[in-house]
């Protein structure tokens, strides 16, 4: 590669890489999660931020960061007390690829200034690498093993560019040690050297070097011949040390290149002629660039939100948020999620989210939806299936807050939840009881009327006549409900009184009880159904009849929209 | 006496005491309990679809049943719910099938035999009166209580098998058996208002003021709780958390029962989640 190319490639990666972390920093600051979040300014925000790293720094308030940066970002305690083997994996790909960075990416430049010896073909750096890439390699496999055993039914919260950002870290590291294996096993590379440091490029006045350079460094020459005698090697080792050896130490260290050099040695003349070594630089460097350029906008941008979560966690430990503070601190936490599913696992509404089939129950996926909503994206071309399922969702959590306490990066999902709640009422997706009561019973039987209903769910009592063919109408039922009884003003009393509900059910007019608030504001207290004298279920009538409404009256909701 | 601990999901995050002071008192009580991987009864589903909450319920009756023991749950919305559930599975053969079969997915499978305990009668009848008055060291004489007793666990009675809907006792005994005053007052079976709380959020907090001023009125100083719904919408209608709680004065307080006895075994209040 020419020297100009690479410079471009490498600043300009680096260029996109730090446009990209800026924007996605600046998101913690304008993106607006909750309804309190409308109130404060992105001015409002940045100053709290300012302010709350200031006064943290100057006060007893460190400790608990510094803390928080050696326990939580540093050992990853919080991983390591609920998933062990996904921490080793995670801190096996922590290690490893800071250990590439930095005996390998960097180590031009570091290495050479620490040391002015530095040569990549030397140990410990060869060693070091190979050890750096099996690291990244076994963790990234335990990470996903990990992943495996937690069954939730439902595939990961995922995008696809995560999935790019995976298919170049691996391609980085293939071509990586392809790239190291072919050079060991290559003639060409062999002959490039002498060329340089011997001057020949002769095979036979070469001859006890190549000897030994092809028993003890796995060149793969094709014209040896077999049965080299011990004289010529030793001959080849005077040559070696005065030539080679302060370059080159044995490859057998690059343990995982020397395998596959092995391996490759039959085709290394093949891929000599292919010009190997050139293309497999060019990947390696091409997917490190643009792996650097796509890895603000990937959710591997965790690696810079989750350590600024933790931190700000340790600093909030003895304080209360504004709610500036709560607003950025929920913008970072769709950042800093890292998509492992943990929470999803132990989700109290799991079983219920694989029954209705709906992901969007489960907070991995909320997370994700809570995102797509600040970034106005849930709800770009109207209200969609997508978003009556995100709804559903986010209205059947029961704030049970195991994803909080699960949670390895510590966020404060609870939080989040509830603000999420709030900006879906205020977008016209809240929960049932309000969209239900939206409108009046008769609005809803009309627009029932208007409309074929999808296969609604079994409502045995109420399609069944002899649950309420035996109502006497003597509105005890009604006498005895609390709800009837502190009904004293219009606005928010109910319409309908358990008898009159029991009434239209035997009139077959189920459709004008969907919408009844009755039916709605019914507190199933079971006053009813225990003091009927005739034992009519009144109370399961009223919990079947909701569950009905919200299916039909739901495939209503938005006409024109997709039901 | 052994039993599978269903604390639901109101109680872990948001009256962590509560699972902390029944712990407490059962360890005093001889009675162990076992944590399996459950889930929600089921209980918020119910709006939603009828085939969900049961199904929701029966996978965590199936947990129970796999390890050979019974539930015994302090929440007296999840003691309905999965009462319910089993009756439900009971009276309808297609629902059963179709849950069986969901829960056959999983690995699960149950036959019916899980039995579902609320803490009182749990306290009342296996463990005891007798036995739950012997634990007392403290005596709480002079707090004058008055026993919530909550819809779900008490109605529908044929379902719940909590007592006798209409005059029920069984919480006054345990009350009186720390040595407390059991008060009387009209509306002790009514209705908290925490169901209506989402659905309209007024008439819930009409409700919750009728009861608490009628207890006060009664003459108690304190009302006792043994369901983590009731609990907390009384405690955020006396806090103030709504609009209109000044009529009811602040002198009445909420006291979850197991702390109740637990005080009263001359347990640390910190010991109760106090
Ligand atoms: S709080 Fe909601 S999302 Fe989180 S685990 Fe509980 S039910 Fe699931
Ligand atoms: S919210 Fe936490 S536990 Fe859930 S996927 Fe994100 S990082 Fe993992
Ligand atoms: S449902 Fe029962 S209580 Fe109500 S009116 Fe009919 S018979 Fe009377
Ligand atoms: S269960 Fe519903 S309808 Fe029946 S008495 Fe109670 S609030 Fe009224």
């Amino acid at each position: 590669m020419t020297p100009a190319l690479f410079r471009i490639a490498l600043y300009g990666s680096l260029a996109i890489c730090l446009l990209g972390l800026l924007w996605r920093v600046s998101t913690w600051f304008h993106l607006r999660v909750g309804p309190d979040a409308c109130n404060v300014t992105v001015f409002q925000r940045l100053i709290t931020a300012v302010r709350g790293a200031v006064s943290v720094t100057f006060s007893r308030g460190l400790v608990h960061v510094l803390r928080a940066f050696f326990v939580d970002v540093v050992f990853q305690n919080r991983l390591f007390a609920r998933e062990k083997l996904r921490w080793l994996g995670h801190q096996l790909i922590l290690t490893g690829f800071t250990g590439l960075v930095l005996v390998h990416a960097l180590a031009s430049v570091l290495a050479g200034k620490l040391s002015p010896g530095y040569q990549p073909t030397l140990d410990p750096y060869m060693f070091l690498r190979n050890l750096a890439g099996v690291m990244v390699f076994v963790g990234i496999a335990m990470v996903f093993a990990g992943r495996r055993r937690q069954q939730t039914g439902f595939p990961q919260s995922r995008r696809p560019i995560d999935a790019i950002f995976v298919a170049l870290l691996g391609t980085i590291l293939v071509s990586g040690f392809l790239l190291e294996a072919h050079k060991i096993a290559s003639p060409r590379a062999f002959y490039r050297m002498t060329d340089q440091f011997i001057g020949t490029t002769d095979p036979e006045e070469l001859k006890p070097l190549r000897a030994l350079w092809a028993s003890e460094f796995g060149v793969a020459f094709d014209d040896m011949g077999d049965g080299i005698e011990p004289a010529v090697i030793a001959e080849g080792r005077e040559l070696h040390g005065d030539a080679c050896a302060s370059c080159h130490a044995k490859p057998t260290s690059a343990f995982i290149s020397y395998t596959a050099a092995k391996v490759l040695a039959p085709l290394s003349g093949a891929l000599d002629e292919a010009r190997a070594d050139t293309w497999l630089l060019y990947l390696h460097l091409f997917a490190c660039f643009i792996g650097l350029a796509l890895l603000p906008f990937s959710r591997f941008f965790h690696a810079v939100a989750d350590p600024v979560s933790l931190l700000v966690n340790g600093a909030a430990r003895e304080r209360e948020f504004s709610s500036a503070g709560r607003a950025s601190r929920r913008a970072l936490a769709l950042d800093a999620c890292v998509h492992c599913g943990l929470c999803d696992s132990s989700c109290s509404v799991g079983p219920l989210a694989r029954h209705l089939g709906n992901p969007a129950l489960l907070p991995s996926h909320k997370i994700v939806a809570t995102g797509a909503h600040a970034r106005r994206r849930l709800l770009s071309h109207g209200i969609g299936p997508d978003a009556l399922l995100v709804s559903e969702g986010a209205f059947q959590c029961t704030d049970c807050g195991r994803c909080t306490t699960r949670c390895p990066v510590g966020l404060d999902l609870a939080d989040l939840w509830e603000a999420g709640r709030g900006d879906l009422a205020i977008a016209g997706l809240p929960a049932p009881s309000q969209w239900v009561q939206a409108r009046s019973a008769f609005a809803w039987a009309e627009s029932l009327d208007s409309r074929s209903t999808p296969d609604a769910p079994s409502a045995p009592l109420a399609s069944d006549r002899r649950t309420f063919s035996h109502c006497v109408q003597c509105q005890t039922c009604t006498n005895v409900c609390p709800v009837v009884a502190h009904s004293i003003d219009t606005e928010h009393g109910v319409d309908l009184t358990p008898q009159k509900v029991m009434n239209l059910l035997r009139l077959g007019m189920l459709d004008l009880t969907l919408g009844s608030r009755m039916v709605w504001d019914c507190a199933t207290c079971y006053q009813c159904q225990e003091n009927c004298p005739e034992g009519v279920r009144v109370t399961d009538v009223m919990c079947e009849l909701r569950g009905l409404a919200y299916h039909r009256l739901g495939s209503v909701r938005n006409p024109g929209g997709p039901s | 006496m052994k039993f599978a601990l269903f604390v639901g999901c109101k109680i872990p995050s948001r009256l962590p005491a509560y699972e902390i002071s029944t712990r407490a008192v059962l360890g005093r009580l001889g009675v162990s309990l076992v944590d399996l991987d459950f889930t929600c009864c089921g209980y918020p589903a119910r709006n939603i679809s009828r085939d969900a909450f049961v199904l929701a319920a029966a996978r965590n009756l199936a947990l129970a049943e796999r390890a050979g023991l019974d539930v015994l749950t302090p929440c007296k919305c999840c003691f309905g719910n999965l009462r319910h559930a089993i009756r439900f599975l009971g009276e309808d053969e297609a629902l059963r099938s179709r849950v069986e079969k969901a829960l056959a997915t999983e690995g699960l499978a149950w036959s019916g035999h899980t039995e579902v305990h609320h803490l009182l009668p749990l306290l009342a009848r296996k463990v005891g009166i007798d036995k739950v008055t012997a634990s007392v060291r403290l005596p709480q004489t002079g707090m004058r209580v008055a026993a919530q007793y909550g819809c779900h666990a008490l109605r529908p009675s044929n379902v719940t098998r909590f007592d006798n809907p209409m005059a029920p006792t069984i919480f006054e005994k345990l009350i009186r058996a720390t040595g407390a005053v059991a008060i009387n007052w009209p509306r002790r079976l009514d209705c908290c208002g925490d169901p209506l709380h989402e659905a309209n959020g007024p008439l819930s907090e009409r409700i919750t003021l009728a009861k608490l001023a009628d207890a006060r009125q009664s003459g108690a100083t304190t009302i006792c709780t043994a369901c983590p719904h009731c609990h907390l919408r009384m405690d955020a209608v006396l806090a103030g958390s709504t609009s209109a709680s000044a009529e009811t004065g602040t002198e009445i307080k909420t006291l979850l029962y197991p702390q109740l006895l637990g005080l009263a075994m001359g347990l640390a209040p910190e010991a109760l989640g106090m």
